[in-house]
């Protein structure tokens, strides 16, 4: 279990390092947001799953949450193409 | 085999009431993101002009203050999860340390989120100034403040870690602010690249 935590932690910060890049060296495209937008899909699940312990827990608990994340970020993806 | 017939907790962690909390927080500010998706839709050209003069750097020294502090939160849960009875004292102070570690970053957020409005208000930017800017101060600033309450959540716990008043049993307390906090850091997690890095 310790060992998952530290790994949910180093990919969330992994994942933040790429989504900072991305702006700061300006190489936000079509395709780029689409990667950026799943690596924030997989970034905000891994918190729902691992840090608000959600992956344990009966489905329905976890599929609010992760139902509003596959709906909030749909709707950006669509808003942006 | 074991794995498939692990059975699940039948509740959430913490109170029932807080989740709640959540979804409703979710919802608002599920709401607030779409509706700024398609407000840049409509306004491309002005979206992409204002959202130059945001300090991304800051943006994303605050996602790793955030992540680190929900790091830090799980890691306290866990050690009052995993005490013994023999171990009581010295789970509850390892405990403790972790949710003083989570309140200083919490802070650092904050400061550092002063400073980002103190540079946007000191260039006279504000509500009214355009959409983009409207967007971008309401959600932060909405956001700012569950930061703060937060971090005073995280205070709360951790008097009351310090006092032993946590045990794998009577943790409902610790697990509730615990899920706020990480509530908290899961909308940052969007906010972050929808507004400061998407154009």
């Amino acid at each position: 279990m310790k060992k998952i935590l530290e790994a949910v932690w180093i990919l969330l910060v992994i994942f933040t390092i790429f989504a900072f890049l991305l702006g700061k060296l300006e190489l936000v495209s079509s395709v780029m947001v689409a990667v950026l937008l799943l690596s924030t899909f997989i970034k905000a699940q891994l918190v729902i799953d691992y840090f608000m312990g959600l992956k344990n827990v009966q489905n329905k608990y976890r599929f609010i949450p992760t139902l509003w994340l596959v709906v909030v970020i749909s709707l950006i993806a669509i808003a942006y193409y | 085999m074991s794995k498939s017939l692990k059975i699940k907790e039948l509740y959430p962690p913490g109170d029932f009431g807080i989740w709640i909390v959540i979804y409703v927080e979710l919802l608002t500010f599920g709401l607030f993101f779409i509706g700024y998706a398609f407000s840049r839709k409509y306004n491309l050209e002005m979206f992409n002009t204002s959202q130059l003069t945001l300090d991304t750097q800051s943006g994303f020294v605050n996602t790793l203050i955030l992540v680190t502090s929900s790091y830090f939160v799980v890691k306290a849960v866990t050690s009052i999860k995993n005490m013994s009875e023999n171990n009581l004292a010295q789970a509850s102070q390892t405990a403790s340390k972790w949710l003083i570690a989570a309140m200083i970053f919490g802070g650092a957020f904050l400061v550092n989120k002063v400073l980002e409005f103190s540079t946007i208000f000191g260039e006279g930017i504000t509500l009214s100034t355009n959409k983009f800017y409207m967007f971008y101060l309401l959600l932060t600033m909405f956001h700012f403040m569950h930061v703060l309450l937060g971090t005073i959540v995280l205070f709360n716990l951790y008097s009351k870690t310090k006092l032993h008043g946590y045990t794998p049993t009577d943790c409902r307390g610790l697990e509730s602010g615990a899920s706020y906090w990480h509530m908290v850091d899961l909308l940052w997690i969007v906010l972050f690249p929808l507004v400061y890095i998407i154009r």
